[in-house]
């Protein structure tokens, strides 16, 4: 297993010679119950989705904005635990071959004990893992244990990095760069910064590594504009808000999830 | 070997568990309290607002009923007597002083009791700097009057509503703003915890009380046998025990909100309670469930009512150089009516827990030299401690 190659490298790579742009949607495991965000993921990969992105809920959200707290705290309500979540991405891995990247914050891994969440994430498939508060500088104690699985540690870059984080991201980087559109948390928004691609650029200019957009991007317009220089776009707020609006109706919670991703797939084609 | 080490860490404590947009706000903070700490300009600028705006230094009071009542020698350091009522100030003067060499516009920070965000404001306003405050509902609601005092002061207090209302989702709160603001904002961590620089710069700003209490004691020719104080994120006490941990005679017991009783699980003893793990930027003792959901903390110290406590002193519980142990409410009360009866002072409920842990090693002290860091004063609890007294039927 380990001497096979990453899903998501290989995605990459195929995308990279087609020329085309990656949609990842970002779910809350758990939210609203489990049984349901099994359904949205299934929804969502059979809408276009070409990575997903699972969240696995924590207590204190410090990076995430209303949206992403609120879900979290649903999924906690519904008392998810690390088993669950391997055994949600077990159960998806028997419909799909989609790269699942787990994201999460770093206390609820270690409390698993860090060597054992390596063990477990990788029997249940997963394929990268991205944890918000776990810069390169912290990074050790989780990479020691899932490089040797062959799991990728995704790393942030944001709107505040100078060359020399840059550099030293790119460095550790695996799978794709993960740049936060905006200096802030998580949520939707109408507007995003220009700076967006002369920063992307200025990475790509660094390292030849696959460059993922994330936070803030919530339209079709958006995802078009950015597939023109980004390898991957990443929607996790906008989605949730369909759950948040359909408290009390599941089935519109899926249909207006499919239309949502179905219409992203369709603008980065 | 001197601590925090080059990365920040105490032993496997403390670190830099951040977001990636704060990585470069911490490292230009790092580097810059680098360069400043030990020019003389810096320093000078300092100790003249410690002197002549805070009031320091604080006394070294003989306790002299309390002493009696221990057959011991208690003396107080009167941190209650500091500017703004509370320790708190020490280290608000030192940040504030770094955020306006750095050019910072506008300062945020949490709040749980209220001192440290009234000590915040405090700076803001002499130093005309924009301030926004983050405190829990819960907070507010039984702070009333530190809340006035900040908005008095030209802070704005923006209440926090998410999950337990306490310091702790104001300190998320804090960070989510901080991360969106980063560019402009200085963030005024106020206790010894959070990413790495500030449990040193805060512990650096606080240790001004237990330089003082050396020198105090030189004057009368005394020396400790031991240091007592209460233990929130630690800052009062790290603030006491860190000039003096090289002195391995001396005892130092920190001292956790029991709150209900630790059986009960309703407390705020996050080592005496809990486990280590990763939580506001730094590895520490935190109250978690088994799933590192972290635990709402109970006390009836708003100022101590955290889940976790700062990184050194979790590095010095496991290396059991510091002792830590529990008091609860009840006790903490009793000990609040002691001091005001004995000996005329009203001490906050924080410190409180401090006084009443003489009861717990009394056998310990007797005919010893005790310090007890009196952190802050009760004009802030007297709602609480009516409340208190009235629901458990105390006169």
């Amino acid at each position: 297993m380990a001497n096979n190659i990453n899903k998501i490298d290989e995605l990459f790579a195929n995308y990279k010679k087609a020329g085309k742009t990656a949609f990842i949607p970002f779910i809350s495991i758990g939210d609203p119950d489990i049984k349901t965000s099994f359904d949205i993921a299934k929804a969502l990969i059979s809408n276009g989705a070409d990575m997903i992105e699972l969240g696995y809920p924590f207590s204190d959200p410090m990076a995430d904005g209303k949206v992403i707290q609120k879900s979290y705290e649903r999924a906690l309500k519904n008392r998810v635990t690390m088993a669950d979540a391997f055994n949600f991405v077990a159960r998806l891995r028997q419909i799909s071959e989609i790269p699942v990247i787990f994201f999460t914050y770093y206390n609820p891994i270690f409390a698993y004990r860090t060597s054992e969440f390596a063990d477990s994430a990788s029997a249940a498939g997963i394929d990268g893992v991205l944890v918000v508060d776990l810069p390169p500088e912290e990074s050790f104690e989780l990479k020691q244990f899932i490089d040797k699985k062959n799991i990728d540690q995704i790393f942030l870059l944001a709107p505040t990095s100078d060359i020399s984080r840059i550099k030293l991201i790119t460095s550790y980087a695996k799978g794709f760069v993960y740049y936060v559109s905006v200096t802030g948390v998580t949520g939707a928004r109408r507007s995003l910064p220009a700076e967006m691609r002369s920063k992307v650029e200025e990475i790509k200019n660094i390292k030849d590594i696959p460059v993922g957009i994330g936070f803030g991007i919530s339209s079709p317009e958006q995802a078009e504009e950015i597939k023109n220089y980004a390898d991957a776009i990443i929607i996790g707020s906008k989605i949730i808000q369909f759950i948040e609006n359909n408290l009390n109706d599941k089935n519109n919670i899926i249909k207006s999830i499919s239309e949502f991703s179905y219409g992203i797939k369709s603008s980065l084609m | 070997m001197k601590y925090p080490d080059s990365k920040g860490h105490f032993g496997e404590y403390g670190g830099r568990y951040i977001s990636e947009t704060l990585m470069p706000a911490i490292l230009e903070l790092e580097e810059f309290y680098k360069k400043i700490k030990n020019d003389k300009e810096f320093k000078d600028e300092l100790r003249h607002y410690l002197r002549n705006y805070a009031g320091r230094p604080t006394p070294l009071y003989y306790a002299s009923r309390l002493s009696k009542l221990y057959d011991s020698n208690i003396y107080l350091k009167r941190e209650d007597l500091n500017h703004t009522g509370s320790h708190k100030l020490n280290n608000t003067l030192g940040q504030a002083l770094l955020a306006v060499k750095m050019g910072k516009k506008r300062i945020i920070a949490e709040t749980g009791a209220g001192q440290h965000g009234v000590a915040t404001a405090t700076v803001c306003a002499l130093f005309d700097i924009e301030c926004e405050i983050f405190m829990g509902v819960k907070d507010i609601e039984r702070q009333k009057q530190n809340v006035l005092r900040m908005e008095v002061l030209g802070a704005k207090v923006t209440p926090v509503n998410a999950g337990s209302s306490t310091l702790k989702d104001a300190m998320n709160e804090a960070i989510r703003d901080w991360i969106t603001n980063v560019r402009t904002t200085y963030y005024m961590i106020g206790t010894a915890a959070g990413m790495h620089p500030y449990p040193e710069l805060v512990r650096d700003f606080q240790s001004v009380i237990g330089k003082e209490v050396l020198k105090e004691l030189k004057l009368i020719d005394k020396f400790p046998d031991v240091l007592i104080a209460c233990i929130g994120g630690g800052s009062n006490a790290i603030g006491l025990f860190h000039p003096f941990l090289k002195y391995k005679e001396i005892k130092m017991y920190g001292v956790e909100a029991g709150g209900l009783g630790l059986e009960t699980g309703k407390h705020a003893a996050s080592i005496s309670g809990g486990k280590p793990g990763v939580l506001h930027g730094n590895k520490t003792y935190l109250l978690q469930d088994e799933d590192g959901r972290i635990k709402e903390a109970h006390s009836i110290a708003a100022g101590l009512d955290y889940p976790g406590v700062g990184p050194e002193h979790s590095f010095y519980a496991d290396k059991k150089r510091i002792i830590y142990d529990t008091v609860t409410d009840k006790e903490a009360i009793e000990a609040f009516k002691l001091l005001c009866r004995l000996e005329g002072i009203i001490p906050a409920i924080e410190s409180s827990h401090a006084i009443a842990y003489l009861d717990k090693i009394k056998n310990e002290i007797k005919g010893k030299t005790v310090i007890v860091n009196l952190s802050g004063r009760g004009d802030k609890d007297m709602e609480t401690i009516s409340g208190y007294m009235s629901e458990n039927k105390i006169v």
